[in-house]
């Protein structure tokens, strides 16, 4: 069955980049301009898998992540993190809100870092549909 | 030892017996028998050693030591006394002799006095030198300091560039795979999306290429005794069709009683055109509330006859972070929209004229400019000169 994955990110020509790899790799991608609007669909779609962009305007990638993982619904949906943002960075800004919160927050399945190639999206994707 | 030494002396007997003594602990002895004299061999001679009589017909012992003194601060000069010309003697110590001796001299303490002379001698010589290597070595090292940080500016420049270029071959990248993937599966809309994003793309190495020329052009700037309100009113014009675009409230407010500005009417254009593109970026971000969202241009006089232009908009504001970068080449709040090198060289081009530019934003609160020009042939505070004066 056509899996589906949504694709968060601020810049439209990222987003339709990403959202054609996957649709030529043989997913349904559905793609979102920002956290707030990414969580909408992701709680009307149910995707398989989740690609976000760290860094956008509003509430930015970290928000959704956070609020995804805290669905109880969708906290399984494994999230790949495509970003300008370093894996480290990012890394320490989990441990931040880990502290802020004092409840568990799992890292993400895989981080792509920004400009994505094709290639690397579609491993990583294929590495965490294969966890599922 | 090899070491001259001047005895002056009006008798000759004396001037014979320590002349002996002198050679036999190793000076090289020059005489002379009146002051004058004295100044003479003095001046061709050079020692760093004098030993003088007080009391001599013409130039007493106290003038002469008052001379060479002026010649040369660094000479030691010792007094030889009579009994009960304490006063003289004292006299001279405090015009800087190195000490006196008494007639008749007993050679052991003429001996000490000379060797306390030298010491002296010998420790000023050491203190010039490590005065002189000191400031050598700080040269030296501030030599180094300022080659690091240049190199690290530039390594800092160079690393920024890397980045953008890389994000731009990074669409690049995204407009092949679009391309390529639209014309084998004969897909229009791929081919479609990879066309507008190679369009996008091109367009922003343009942008960068333009931003950097625009920065690194070594500016000669042709300041004249203009309205400060043209290069203002200009750049209005020019942009208030964008405002009308994203439905943003575009307003210029120009003071009455402007006086004249001592400025480069184009070099200001393109400050001011940086300032207002990058207002109405902020407003354009916050899809939402653009519509609300307001940008306003001001000039007006600023005390001490100088002119102050202001560009706020009441956007997203900036956290203290962004507001840090702010200056930092190829450090942009816009993403991959820009090039990070308005701001930069925006403040170039005010400090060029002697002014400042200043920034107040807070999240949420929108974001202010102020350009302040300096009157005419005023310089600002904090402009450290570095800048022609206009």
């Amino acid at each position: 069955m056509q899996k589906t994955v949504l694709v968060v990110d601020d810049e439209m020509h990222l987003r339709i980049f990403i959202g054609a790899v996957f649709e030529t790799a043989g997913f349904k991608p559905v793609l979102a301009r920002d956290g707030e609007d990414g969580l909408n669909k992701a709680r009307a779609q149910k995707p398989d898998l989740v690609s976000l962009d760290l860094m956008m305007p509003g509430e930015g990638g970290i928000r959704m992540f956070r609020e995804l993982k805290a669905d109880p619904k969708l906290k399984d949906v494994p999230v790949m993190i495509v970003s300008a943002v370093g894996g480290p960075t990012f890394e320490h800004a989990l441990e931040t809100l880990r502290a802020a919160t004092g409840g568990p927050l799992p890292g993400p399945g895989a981080y792509v870092e920004k400009p994505p190639k094709p290639e690397a999206l579609l491993a990583a994707a294929a590495r965490l549909l294969d966890n599922g | 030892m090899d070491m001259d030494l001047l005895l002056v002396d009006d008798e000759e007997g004396i001037r014979t017996v320590l002349s002996l003594s002198l050679a036999d602990a190793g000076y090289r002895v020059h005489t002379a028998r009146t002051g004058e004299e004295a100044l003479a061999v003095f001046d061709r001679v050079r020692p760093s050693l004098v030993l003088t009589d007080i009391k001599m017909p013409g130039m007493d012992g106290i003038e002469l030591l008052e001379r060479l003194k002026h010649r040369d601060p660094d000479v030691e000069v010792i007094m030889i006394t009579g009994h009960g010309d304490i006063d003289l003697a004292i006299q001279s110590i405090q015009h800087e002799a190195a000490d006196f001796v008494t007639k008749p001299i007993n050679d052991a303490i003429l001996g000490i006095a000379l060797k306390r002379a030298r010491e002296r001698l010998d420790m000023r010589r050491r203190l010039r030198q490590y005065t002189t290597n000191l400031e050598q070595l700080v040269a030296e090292k501030t030599r180094e300091l300022v080659r690091a940080e240049r190199l690290a500016a530039a390594g800092q420049a160079a690393a920024g560039m890397a980045h953008a270029i890389k994000n731009i071959a990074g669409g690049l990248e995204g407009c092949i795979f679009l391309l390529e993937q639209g014309l084998r599966q004969d897909r229009r809309n791929y081919l479609e999306q990879g066309w507008e994003m190679l369009k996008s793309n091109v367009e922003k190495i343009k942008d960068l290429s333009l931003a950097l020329l625009d920065y690194s052009r070594p500016e000669e700037l042709r300041p004249r005794l203009v309205d400060p309100a043209g290069p203002l009113e200009e750049v209005a014009a020019l942009m208030r069709p964008r405002a009308a675009e994203l439905g943003v409230d575009f307003h210029l407010e120009k003071a009455p009683d402007l006086p004249q500005a001592l400025l480069d009417p184009e070099a200001m254009h393109r400050c001011l055109l940086n300032l207002v593109v990058n207002a109405l970026d902020a407003c354009a971000e916050d899809q939402e509330r653009r519509a609300s969202c307001r940008v306003e241009l001001r000039v007006e006089p600023e005390s001490g006859g100088g002119v102050r232009y202001v560009v706020r908009d009441t956007g997203p504001g900036m956290d203290t972070q962004a507001m840090d970068m702010l200056f930092t080449l190829f450090f942009s709040t816009k993403g991959g929209a820009g090039t990070g090198l308005g701001l930069a060289s925006s403040r170039k081009i005010v400090e060029q004229h002697g002014g400042a530019l200043d920034v107040e934003s807070a999240p949420g609160q929108g974001t202010a400019f102020f350009v302040r020009l300096p009157a005419p042939g005023v310089r600002a505070a904090g402009d450290k000169g570095k800048n022609p004066t206009i």
